[in-house]
């Protein structure tokens, strides 16, 4: 199978014949097997028939208007973090998106203007040499900037950076069908990226919404993205692989480790820094990422992690806390007198830091999360409130149980939870490890379907609804915000041609796995009008 | 006992890839944004996945289960690479996989099912076996760069290993090393007749041939007697090392031999005072970490065992992470160097970029491989560098003839001149 002769060689008078190729080595290359790998997304992810690497705007949409023209779906991609960046229709064109990396920054009103290849590693490193700072995504420093804009965004700098959408600017968005609309100051000004808000209705709720499209809504080439002010010492990198980390100026930033006497006080210690408007981050990590920094290897991690307990797990309430003295030394020592001031009311044990960042700043080590087992997701994201978040993650710890093992048993640990917007919200995340050689692993599936019933039932939300069997989740969350999407989605793309099957991804999943049952009613997006 | 891996042993960690592209981007800790952000030539220079070693890893994995068959595309994917292991450091920061081991087995594989080798890489080999020096000059000609005023030891416990570069086309570089263990007492020998260390066969996929040339060595080695094989080019530095033993199926401490490159020579006399620089060279430098010295040169640690649950082995294996390569002594030396104001480039240690010369890519594609080193220089020159210095004559050979063909101001040398010039032995070059 290949794309039409005419669409090929159409594409390729657009980019050159060294920027396209249907080789199948290449096709082969492209065939996406990351991040949920050995899950049920492999029943859907296919290689492409075709890729092609444009390097301007302009190229990008003569693609897509080419796409159109011959109906060829297409799936836009330049990292690749999820399996949704693979395709999953036969005759599918891939545009890679790397060759476009530009990043300009405006030091004067602090915010950079980047392109889909651009990743935050390198953003991060632009602004703090200009005395700035972004967030660096959990997905990791390799993500592209765009990519996680107009999809998630999380980040426990989010605490002071304050949500991505918020940060989001002037954009370039290249519409499914090949049109080019413009976002913000740019619909004015084709060179003013600087204003997010712009004339008429606020176009980035149909862009992104919660979470995004992943893909199914065309690509957008070029976005501005806030700038915060940072302090003005410089973050040394120091070590050697595998032990690189950044030192941080002490008089400046510094982390400190607290573990609380239960859960309740933990959330009410993440409430309180953000009363109080202090600190740059506050999160509560799984206990076994604090066994995974500590091990040599993977058999030590395993060797240590066999020794743990219950009932260390059930009395570990460790809050992590940054603090930067943005303005000041001054302000540094202030943040750091408050914070002790709330942690010894409410009982929390003083723990030892390392003055270094690996993890958080300008790295963020989403790849390690394959180390110990070789197979991870995150079965739910979700933006809510702190009280939410810890709810829904003994919740879905409780759940968990049910699928243990293969998954790795970490004894109830409720996840990942952070507060944002200084305590106005909670970033939440649940983690799941097992072994991919293992002959259960179909049972991470089972569980994240589980987990979406179980949102349903308990009236938790979920951040995650664009990899969710739309069926299921959008009349329960709705009642009709999926037949809103699929309107949306018809409107700008009434083929389905960018990155198909799009908002019933998941239900075709569900269709497709051995594993999974659908006991929903399944609706026909044909029948939406 | 001879025992070349086989890509079968790899299938878990091509399975394991991630494609998080820790292979194809400088360590997020150190990388300086955009512009240098990348350590890998390959997908750098060609843009497609292939290029890159999650890349290589799906394709290789695909050929294993018999899901993609050679084709010329195939081929060039796999050999349009110097082996530099950029990714093997990238991907072993967060995980425990092997893609350099992976990618060299794949052009093993290659080879050994007839697709292979290039055909410029067959040529090398051919004058390998005919001349013993990959250039195919004549073997009688190898010891030529020897002046009069050099006087190997006719025995001795350090055998001094020119190397295929040095012997012939980098004479001065020979002269030089051989001038700084004279001056500082060091008594060494030559190996009579010696070959080609090998590197150019080993990293083309040709391991049968490569097994030959490493036996002859290995047995001319242990007639000389020496104990201590010292060398001033990186790829010979690897391949005594680490290739020597992991075909063997050995651990480096169990070859029974030491090898050492000169800077490590050079940086221990300097600590014990034995050695000391006193003419001074006024000039900013810039260190280039070579691959072959850097990352991939610690010493190669043999591994039996299985693997089981989660992936873990039993026993736990020492992975070679690049952790531990010759980063320091070089730049001790430099600094040591009256006069020398030395500057470091953004890549470095083991978020090097290569030169551009090894792995066979100079002999099959001198484009990419002078277009690699053109990017070095460019990173050289934006930090303010005057000259770029390399430990490996191949790194200086082709960062000489980038600067020839480019318009960059910089000059290009090898340590072992700016040593002689700062020792006052001859052979220093300015």
């Amino acid at each position: 199978m290949s794309i039409a002769r005419e669409a090929y060689r159409a594409l390729e008078s657009i980019v050159g014949p060294e920027h396209i190729s249907e080789d199948p080595v290449t096709c082969r290359a492209y065939r996406t097997k990351s991040y949920r790998r050995e899950t049920a997304y492999e029943t859907i992810c296919m290689a492409p028939e075709c890729v092609v690497m444009p390097k301007t705007t302009d190229e990008v949409q003569r693609i897509v208007k080419v796409c159109n023209r011959y109906k060829v779906p297409y799936t836009p991609t330049s990292t690749y973090w999820y399996a949704t960046s693979s395709p999953k229709k036969p005759n599918e064109l891939m545009i890679d998106l790397k060759r476009m990396n530009k990043l300009e920054i405006n030091d004067k009103h602090m915010y950079a203007i980047v392109e889909s290849g651009v990743v935050y590693g390198q953003l991060q490193q632009e602004a703090l040499d200009r005395g700035l700072y972004t967030m660096v995504s959990g997905g990791g420093s390799q993500v592209s900037v765009i990519c996680n804009h107009i999809n998630q965004g999380w980040s426990p700098l989010n605490y002071r950076t304050g949500l991505i959408g918020r940060r989001t600017l002037g954009i370039e968005w290249v519409l499914p069908d090949g049109e080019i609309l413009r976002l913000g100051s740019l619909a004015l000004n084709e060179d003013d990226y600087s204003w997010g808000e712009g004339i008429g209705p606020d176009l980035r709720g149909i862009l992104r919404g919660a979470s995004g499209w992943m893909g199914a809504m065309g690509i957008v080439t070029r976005l501005a993205t806030k700038l915060i002010p940072f302090q003005p010492e410089r973050l040394e990198p120091t070590g050697i692989s595998p032990d690189t980390t950044l030192m941080l100026p002490q008089n400046r930033i510094r982390w400190y480790n607290f573990n609380l006497p239960n859960r309740e006080s933990l959330e009410r210690a993440m409430y309180e820094l953000g009363w109080h408007e202090i600190a740059a981050a506050a999160t509560k990590v799984p206990v076994l990422w604090r066994y995974i920094a500590r091990a040599k290897s993977k058999e030590d991690f395993w060797r240590l992690w066999s020794q743990v307990t219950p009932e260390e797990i059930a009395s570990t309430h460790i809050l992590r806390i940054l603090v930067v003295g943005y303005t000041s030394e001054e302000q540094l020592d202030y943040e750091e007198r408050v914070l002790m001031d709330i942690m010894e009311r409410l009982g929390g044990e003083f723990r030892r830091t390392k003055p270094s960042d690996e993890s958080w700043i300008k790295n963020a080590d989403s790849a390690g999360m394959w180390w110990m087992t070789g197979g991870y997701v995150s079965i739910e994201y979700v933006i809510e409130t702190i009280q939410h978040g810890v709810k829904q993650g003994v919740a879905i710890a409780d759940l968990k149980k049910k699928f243990v093992p293969p998954l790795v048993n970490d004894f109830g640990d409720p996840g990942w939870f952070q507060a944002v917007e200084l305590g106005h919200g909670d970033y939440s995340e649940f983690l799941t490890y097992w072994d991919p050689d293992d002959k259960e692993y179909y049972k991470a599936d089972q569980m994240y379907l589980e987990t979406m019933k179980l949102n349903i039932d308990k009236g938790f939300y979920s951040s995650f609804l664009n990899a969710q069997p739309i069926w299921l989740t959008g009349p329960a969350f709705g009642p009709n915000y999926h037949l809103w999407q699929i309107r949306v989605k018809k409107a700008f793309d009434s083929d389905n041609l960018s990155n198909p099957p799009g908002l019933e991804c998941y239900d075709e999943i569900v269709e497709r796995s051995d594993h999974l049952t659908r006991d929903w009613e399944k609706g026909s997006m044909e029948e939406v009008v | 006992m001879v025992n070349p891996p086989k890509l079968e042993q790899y299938q878990y960690d091509m399975e394991r890839c991630i494609h998080c592209g820790g292979c194809r981007w400088v360590d997020h800790i150190y990388t300086p944004g955009v512009r240098f952000g990348v350590k890998c030539p390959s997908i750098a220079r060609f843009e497609f996945d292939e290029y890159a070693a999650y890349g290589r890893e799906e394709i290789g994995l695909a050929l294993l289960k018999g899901e993609l068959d050679y084709s010329p595309r195939f081929i060039d994917a796999v050999f349009q690479c110097q082996l530099c292991g950029a990714c093997d450091a990238g991907c072993k920061r967060n995980l425990d996989l092997e893609p350099l081991l992976t990618l060299e087995t794949l052009r093993a594989r290659c080879v050994a099912d007839g697709q292979g080798p290039l055909p410029a890489h067959k040529k090398v080999a051919d004058n390998i076996a005919k001349t013993h020096n990959r250039y195919g000059s004549p073997h009688k000609n190898r010891p030529q760069w020897l002046a009069d005023d050099i006087k190997p030891a006719a025995k001795a416990d350090m055998l001094y290993f020119v190397g295929c570069a040095s012997s012939y086309t980098a004479t001065s570089l020979a002269q030089a090393t051989a001038r700084i263990l004279q001056a500082s007492g060091a008594e060494f020998m030559l190996l009579g007749g010696e070959e080609c260390c090998g590197y150019p066969l080993y990293a083309t996929g040709q391991v049968d041939a490569f097994i030959k040339q490493m036996e002859r060595n290995l047995e001319a080695l242990k007639k000389s007697g020496a104990s201590t094989v010292i060398v001033n080019c990186a790829e010979c530095y690897k391949t005594w090392r680490v290739d020597y033993p992991k075909v063997l199926g050995k651990s480096t401490a169990d070859m029974g031999f030491t090898v050492m490159h000169i800077v490590e020579y050079v940086d221990q006399q300097l600590k014990d005072g034995k050695i000391k620089f006193k003419n001074p060279v006024e000039m900013k430098l810039t260190y280039h970490d070579s691959c072959n010295l850097g990352r991939l040169s610690e010493p190669s640690i043999y591994w039996e065992g299985t693997r089981g649950k989660y992936g873990c082995l039993e026993p736990s294996k020492e992975y070679r992470r690049g952790t531990y390569g010759i980063y320091q002594p070089p730049r001790d030396i430099l600094a040591a160097i009256p006069g020398v104001e030395l500057v470091e480039m953004y890549r470095h240690h083991e978020n090097t970029w290569c030169c551009g010369a090894g792995g066979g890519v100079r002999d099959a594609n001198k484009d990419f491989a002078l277009w690699t080193a053109q990017d070095r220089l460019e990173e050289a020159q934006d930090v303010g560098a005057e000259a770029i210095v390399s430990a490996c004559p191949y790194c200086k050979e082709n960062f000489s003839e980038a600067i020839k063909n480019g318009k960059e101001k910089l000059k290009a040398y090898d340590i072992v001149e700016l040593i002689a010039q700062a020792m006052k032995v001859r052979g220093g070059k300015r």
